[in-house]
């Protein structure tokens, strides 16, 4: 299967001149689950932001055969919904409804098909019975559903996320594990839970420094001791299988 | 905080919170404008004008303490003017009520009509937004041609006010736990400026992550929004009994 | 300052809410314009920021107990430009009166002449003035304290003259604006020294944000600056010409001298008997009608049928 996100030799540096990303290269296919996993600070974040051609460096980062750059942002934005890490940062509007609705209205939907993909978002999400609220009425694990339902709603075929299993409770996890489980979309989820990551992908790329020291197997990745360790990052064991 | 109690009881579910944002909005405008337009000094016509707001709050299920306490927290102002207006009419008048005849100033009168009027504006504000959800009351604004950037930004506005509030909260609790005693004005301020812009700091961030996630949703400056229209029956009746209310007004104006 | 509704007769509400309308439309897109779509989240956020800063209150040595806090107008247009600061303002001054009740509803065109554009547009291009390009800190402070006095006065005088206009209140003009103006005068060096305080931790830690921020052209801004004090200056001499016209030593103007009110307010200061009869009625009968509302708004209450929707 082609790959949706090719990124070839793409470098990154910050605008105060620190070194954020060094030559990462990294296919993902179409329906893939992927964790990103790596300390604070590593890079995991600014690789979701080049992604969503947020910011641009050298190299090439090709998202469903379009190359990201300033030029194409709205077509790539189109292609990849990105989940921020905070959710009050990504729900802005008075309700949750018109929340959910920004993303389609901008793609120029009809007031009827808005309506339609915003019900189903929330829906899919659990949240279709509050879409009155305003979003400072919500839980934290309804913000963080609502966050991805804004999302949803556009209907994008790579969904990033960064961190989006923060400040969540043990519950709270076990539901928004589930419901990304039930996503057919291609999930790239920046993360340092590492059972979280165990649970939800087969692949993950340990970053550190900003380079990919690691690609593979989320099994063989997470279990080995001393590369987890050397990076600051705790080993898990694989789950045989999750109730939910 | 007063801005998260009146956003919790704007959440309750009455026969004035079921109506449309645009006709309580216009009712209370006209409202407004007819006391404010009763130049005459008697009693009698603003204790009927006060019946009005004073149902909506009882129908609202807004707490009469809590509009009472809010009237007295922003009447200070209005009293100083009011007051010493007193001191400048001082030409003697007998006002009458019932049997009883008292001779006082005009200045005295007109200070009272003015506090009792913005007693009866204010209690119909606070019924408004009592019973108003701020997002049906912008949803109003851009019905009634508001400019959307300004919608925009009113919306933006009371999102955030309870984020950063939290904020500004949590450092004035820093503040107080470290300080134990006055420090000297030149100190003070310098506290003072130093946390105002660290708030302006990460009020930035906010913002500069806040544009990601409008931008990673295909944002381009131009403001769009789901048409909606909640007009029913219940908002002509309140529309006709809120006519027929001003029009009583305006006919026992020259009475009492 | 806040202005009531109670203090505006209605000719001033209208005309002053039509002149913001007018106004704000035209801010509202010569902002959409400066402001590119990124910045959208900023002005909102900013809106918040100002509220929050108004909560860090300082408090002062003289007298015991009192403190001051921010408004923020002379802030934000430093930091926004004037147009996007006009509209941050408004925003500001229509949740404060929607949700706290602090402005009233008619006067909100008169707050927003006086707290949001003319504030911002007079601070912003006295604050650039005076500062200069090169920006010691010797100079944001005296370009600060001067631009926020310049404001407040200019807000000050703004209400004294909508209030006199109005008629409705008794105080003499030159009186109410001698107070307010001193008032605002304290006022204004308070926010002054607390809009440097913060512009000198911002150029001096985040250079960034204002150079990255900051919009519409001090050049622009200095021309409408001039129009809007050469309008003030206007209304300012009209007034009180009409004042002295009115009563040659100006102090003494009172409601009586004034013709178009003092006819109604004669009319009124003669009830008879018969009237004091009318009026007990009409108290009574509202006080009557008020209580029979309260009791059955409790005895709905008490069937328990007010429900919050949220906890």
């Amino acid at each position: 299967m082609a790959p949706v996100i090719s990124i070839n030799g793409f470098s990154y540096r910050y605008p105060d001149g620190t070194d954020g990303l060094y030559d990462i290269s990294l296919d993902i296919a179409g329906g893939e689950k992927i964790a990103l996993i790596g300390p604070n600070g590593s890079g995991k974040s600014t690789l979701l932001l080049a992604m969503g051609a947020f910011l641009h460096g050298h190299g090439s980062i090709v998202v469903d055969g379009v190359e990201a750059n300033k030029k194409n942002a709205k077509q790539i934005r189109r292609a990849v919904g990105s989940v921020l890490q905070n959710p009050d940062e990504q729900l802005f509007m008075p309700t949750l409804l018109e929340d959910v609705a920004f993303g389609p209205l901008n793609m120029g939907l009809g007031d009827e098909e808005v309506l339609r993909r915003s019900m189903d978002a929330l829906g899919i999400v659990g949240l279709d019975g509050m879409k009155h609220k305003a979003p400072h009425h919500l839980s934290a694990g309804q913000k963080r559903s609502a966050a991805i339902a804004t999302i949803l709603s556009m209907n994008p075929k790579i969904i990033t996320m960064d961190e989006p299993d923060t400040s969540l409770d043990p519950r709270n996890r076990n539901n928004l594990t589930s419901l990304l489980k039930s996503l057919k979309q291609t999930l790239i989820i920046a993360t340092c839970n590492i059972p979280f990551a165990a649970a939800l992908c087969k692949r993950a790329v340990l970053i550190d420094s900003g380079k990919i020291i690691a690609d593979g197997p989320v099994e063989e990745i997470i279990t080995d001791e001393k590369l987890m360790q050397s990076h600051g990052l705790e080993t898990a064991a694989i789950p045989e299988s999750i109730d939910f | 905080m007063h801005h998260t109690v009146m956003d919790h009881l704007s959440m309750q579910d009455t026969f004035l919170h079921r109506l449309d944002a645009r006709s309580k909005l216009i009712a209370v405008v006209v409202f407004t404008i007819v006391v404010i337009s009763l130049r005459r000094t008697g009693v009698g016509i603003i204790a009927v004008s006060a019946v009005g707001p004073f149902a909506m709050l009882l129908v609202g299920r807004v707490p009469l303490k809590l509009a009472a306490l809010q009237i007295g927290c922003l009447c200070p102002f209005i009293m100083i003017i009011a007051i010493s207006s007193a001191f400048y009419d001082r030409s003697v008048v007998t006002i009458a009520f019932g049997a009883y005849e008292l001779n006082t100033t005009q200045g005295a009168i007109g200070a009272v009509a003015i506090f009792a009027r913005f007693a009866v504006t204010m209690m119909a504000i606070i019924a408004l937004s009592a019973t108003t959800r701020l997002s049906d009351l912008l949803a109003a604004f851009s019905s009634l041609g508001l400019p959307k950037i300004l919608v925009m930004q009113i919306g933006l506005l009371y999102r955030y006010i309870f984020l950063i509030i939290d904020r500004a909260c949590h450092m004035l609790g820093a503040r107080a736990g470290r300080k134990l005693r006055y420090l000297g004005l030149r100190r003070e301020l310098s506290t003072s400026a130093a946390m105002i812009a660290s708030l302006f700091a990460t009020s930035t961030q906010t913002a500069q992550r806040v544009s990601d996630a409008m931008m990673a949703r295909g944002f381009d400056g131009t403001i769009r929004s789901l048409k909606k229209s909640t007009f029913s029956i219940a908002d002509t009746v309140f529309l006709a009994a809120v006519c027929a209310y001003m029009a009583l007004l305006l006919a026992v104006k020259g009475v009492i | 300052m806040h202005m009531p509704n109670e203090i505006l007769s209605l000719p001033v509400a209208g005309g002053s809410f039509a002149i913001a309308a007018v106004g704000l439309g035209t801010l509202c897109r010569v902002a959409s314009r400066t402001i590119s779509s990124e910045k959208a989240s900023l002005m909102g956020i900013f809106g918040a920021f100002i509220f929050a800063a108004q909560m860090l209150n300082l408090p002062l040595p003289f007298p015991p107990g009192a403190s001051g806090h921010l408004t923020g107008a002379v802030l934000l247009a430093i930091v926004l430009g004037p147009a996007a600061a006009s509209v941050v303002m408004t925003s500001v001054i229509i949740i404060q009166c929607l949700v706290f009740q602090d402005g009233g509803l008619l006067a909100l065109g008169c707050n927003i002449i006086n707290l949001a554009i003319v504030p911002s547009f007079a601070g912003h291009t006295i604050y650039h003035l005076i500062a200069g390009a090169r920006k010691t800190k010797f100079r944001i402070y005296a370009a600060s304290i001067i631009a926020c006095i310049a404001a407040t006065i200019l807000s000050a005088a703004l209400v004294s003259i909508e209030t006199a206009i109005s008629g409705v209140i008794a105080v003499p003009f030159v009186t109410f604006l001698a107070f307010m103006s001193g008032v605002h005068f304290v006022i204004g060096i308070f926010e002054g020294v607390i809009t440097a305080s913060v512009l000198a931790y911002i150029y001096r830690a985040r250079g960034d944000l204002i150079n990255g921020v900051a919009g519409g052209s001090p050049r622009l801004s200095k021309a409408a600056f001039i129009v809007t004090l050469a309008g003030a200056t206007i209304i300012i001499a009209v007034s009180i010409s009409l004042v002295a016209s009115a009563k040659p030593d100006g102090l003494e103007w009172s409601l009586q001298q004034s013709t178009a009110v003092s006819s109604e307010s004669i009319e009124t200061s003669t009830p008879g008997p018969a009237n004091g009869w009318t009026s007990l009625a009409a108290v009574a009968g509202s006080a009557l009608t008020m209580i029979v509302i309260w009791l059955v708004s409790k005895i709905f209450a008490n069937r328990g049928g007010g429900k919050c929707i949220t906890p």
